[in-house]
């Protein structure tokens, strides 16, 4: 057995923190935890974390702008993002990989589709 | 940061959120279902439809390149209700059967509440819609948050900027007061539990100013103070919200207070703007109105704007039309100067008939013409003591009873046409046997004897000829008279170029049963007659219209349309021949003039102008060349 992947998840909405986590818990990730962007940036620049999960609606620093912080930093470099929005509006996708964004997903989240591209992102890594 | 949301983004999050709320916990209890649990896996599928089609909806509603109207998101409440009403219908099933365990009813309440999110209770989407005529608000609202305490203030603040308002903040009620009197809000979120200058008084002080009671407030209560609350409803606040606060409720009630602002503003503008068109109507009565000033009201785009529109371009074309009108005129005054200098002797010719009274009442002063069916007098009316016209009618036109008969009640009927382009019609009267016709005295000449001097006249004058000869046709056809008579030899000019059509209703006489066989007998000439009239056929206004086409084509070239050495070969070239066009004979007639002559002068009546007023418009809209 490989060791767990570490998944870190930046969202503000609670009940989004709590249904995710859970979920990927149950899939054998090992999850972190954000609630705002600048924890987030934080948190992926020190932690040693596979994938962020970064919700792009975020007070503060949003999604976007803690992407880019995320690859401004040594770490962050080697870190995979899928970026996560509501709004699903077209654009944003490129918006999103423009701001240093592996992947992009839309929610409300199709989760075996969220789970191939976190695999994906992985690189295939088991 | 809120720049980079749109409007319709921010919605798609808001009605997404809850959707992914719902599905992503519902997909967990359906995984810790045992393979076999059919009981409740139906419910949870018929959870997971729901939301499906929650969201089939929101994407369907909520398109992205378009800007999101209230009448979008309320339609998108009402689609929503349905699905909504299912996902709570099977959750509170399952959370009543509870014999899913603990921790599954916990994610069982999570997806209720996520679904009441889906569509806040209160939404009546049944209300009417607002008219969305004027272009919506764009600029975003301005709201000020009144809080002593600084973690609410920013609390609120960010939520509400989140929602892409313009937020300002103030630490107590008197610097409230102060904002509000500088600056322009369209809602005040209003604590009431501070020192000092409480919400109570806030309160007071807002909705006791003119100036600042239409800005909505929504006090803030803390949960179990729900009397402060409704006291302050009940001092004029919009709503009130508890701590700590639902960001869903939040964001409909302030949405809900901005939205009801801004439609009473738009009221109010709207308002002003229908005062101001009532004021403009009130200036043309007035004579006072310039065109232009509606500007603003024009620039609107609802009712009252498209009213201001066609208000302003009818003010703007009477005047035009009056301007033009006036100009004519006073061309027309030169050819009638010019005129009665070139025959001077004119009057003195007249054979003077002094003396006599009339039916005691008229007194004849001199003759003033002799024609065909009488002769004209100047005449003394002594119980008016006013100077007027008398007409003596040749005994032998009426010595048909049905022609008499027919003539009388044409009389009364010329006698209600008031118009000053019309030679009014006072008495009929009995002479010795004959009759005799009083009417308005007119100081002038005829057109008659204007072309007879000048050969022929100018486009403006011809124009101004034409302009008021329409004019009268107009009101003697709204009385329901046919003049059958126009002709220059009918048509006054006085000495200010004001045109006076005379003898309506005179012609009347000189009908007879048939038409074509006694016309030349009867009438000097048919020249200005159209072919339906010469063929005893029944007439109506467009008759007059033909005659007045005859009129024009004479003034501007000096010459008839038809011409011929007996009645009866006039007679047949008119039934058979199409007449000349004007500008062929007189090059400087204009184009347009033109074309309208050849209308007026078409055979069939069907093809000429049909009314008297579409003459007149036309005309109006004749440049010289």
């Amino acid at each position: 057995m490989s060791e767990a992947k570490r998944v870190l998840l930046v969202e503000d909405n609670e009940m989004n923190r709590d249904m995710l986590s859970r979920r990927l818990q149950r899939r054998g990730f090992e999850v972190g935890i954000a609630v705002d962007g600048a924890a987030g940036v934080e948190m992926a620049l020190t932690g040693g974390f596979d994938v962020v999960l970064m919700d792009m609606n975020l007070p503060e620093i949003d999604g976007w702008e803690a992407a880019r912080r995320i690859r401004a930093g040594e770490e962050g470099k080697r870190v995979a993002i899928i970026a996560l929005t509501a709004h699903a509006m077209q654009g944003d996708r490129e918006k999103a990989l423009a701001a240093g964004c592996d992947e992009y997903d839309t929610k409300p989240v199709d989760f075996e589709r969220l789970l191939g591209k976190i695999a994906a992102a992985l690189g295939g890594s088991p | 940061m809120s720049g980079r949301t749109s409007a319709v983004g921010e919605l798609r999050h808001t009605f997404r959120t809850p959707v992914n709320h719902i599905v992503g916990y519902t997909e967990m209890l359906l995984e810790d279902l045992p393979p076999d649990d059919e009981s409740h896996r139906a419910p949870l599928k018929a959870i997971l439809d729901a939301a499906h089609d929650a969201l089939t909806q929101i994407s369907a509603v909520l398109v992205p390149s378009e800007t999101p109207a209230t009448e979008t998101v309320r339609r998108l409440y009402a689609e929503l209700e349905e699905p909504q009403a299912r996902i709570i219908r099977a959750v509170t099933s399952l959370i009543s059967a509870q014999d899913l365990g603990e921790s599954a009813a916990e994610d069982l309440r999570r997806i209720l509440h996520a679904a009441e999110q889906l569509r806040p209770a209160g939404i009546d989407t049944d209300a009417p819609a607002e008219p969305e005529t004027e272009p919506a608000d764009t600029r975003p609202a301005h709201v000020l948050v009144v809080d002593d305490i600084e973690d609410n203030r920013q609390l609120l603040k960010r939520r509400l900027e989140r929602q892409g308002l313009t937020v300002s903040t103030a630490e107590d009620g008197k610097r409230a007061l102060a904002m509000v009197e500088a600056e322009a809000f369209d809602l005040v979120l209003l604590d009431i539990m501070m020192p000092e200058m409480d919400g109570f008084a806030v309160l007071e002080r807002l909705k006791g100013n003119k100036a600042t009671r239409d800005i909505p407030v929504i006090v803030i209560s803390a949960l179990d103070d729900v009397a402060s609350a409704v006291r302050c409803i009940e001092n004029g606040a919009e709503d009130f919200l508890s701590k700590p606060f639902d960001p869903v409720l939040l964001k409909a009630r302030v949405g809900t207070s901005i939205t009801k602002k801004r439609a009473r503003d738009r009221e109010r503008a709207f308002i002003e703007s229908a005062e101001s068109v009532a004021a403009a109507a009130a200036a043309v009565e007035a004579g006072t109105y310039r065109t232009g000033s509606l500007g603003a009201v024009a620039r609107r785009g609802d009712a009252v704007g498209r009213l201001a529109r066609v208000f302003d371009a009818m003010a703007t074309s009477i005047r035009a039309r009056e301007q033009l009108l006036h100009e004519r005129v006073r061309a027309l005054q030169v050819d009638v100067a010019r005129a009665r200098e070139a025959q001077p002797g004119a009057k003195a010719d007249a054979m003077p008939q002094t003396g006599e009274r009339i039916s005691g009442r008229y007194e004849i002063i001199e003759t003033l013409g002799r024609g065909g069916m009488g002769a004209v007098f100047r005449a003394r009316d002594s119980e008016l003591n006013e100077e007027v016209a008398l007409k003596t009618l040749k005994r032998d036109s009426l010595n048909d009873p049905a022609v008499l008969e027919r003539f009388k009640s044409e009389i009364r009927l010329a006698r209600r046409i008031t118009h000053r382009n019309v030679v009014r019609t006072h008495d009929l009267g009995e002479y010795e046997g004959g009759y005799y016709l009083t009417m308005e005295l007119v100081e002038g000449i005829t057109l008659r004897e204007l072309i007879d001097t000048r050969h022929k006249l100018g486009v403006e004058s011809a124009l101004a000829i034409g302009t008021q000869l329409a004019d009268a046709l107009v009101a003697a056809h709204a009385e329901g008279v046919i003049h059958r008579d126009v002709k220059p030899h009918n048509l006054l000019l006085d000495a200010s170029g004001t045109l006076k059509v005379m003898d309506f209703g005179v012609a009347r006489l000189s009908e007879r049963s048939a038409g074509i066989t006694e016309v030349g007998l009867v009438v000097g000439t048919p020249a200005y007659m159209p072919p339906e009239q010469l063929l005893g056929e029944e007439v109506d206004a467009r008759a007059d219209l033909y005659s007045a086409g005859v009129v024009l084509f004479e003034a501007l070239t000096g010459r008839l349309p038809f011409d011929a050495g007996t009645p009866m070969l006039l007679i047949a070239r008119l039934l058979q021949e199409e007449a000349p066009r004007a500008r062929s004979v007189e090059p400087s007639v204009p184009e347009e003039l033109d074309a309208l002559i050849a209308q007026l002068l078409a055979k069939k009546p069907d093809a000429r102008p049909q009314t008297a007023a579409a003459l007149r418009d036309r005309l109006a809209g004749i440049a010289p060349a």
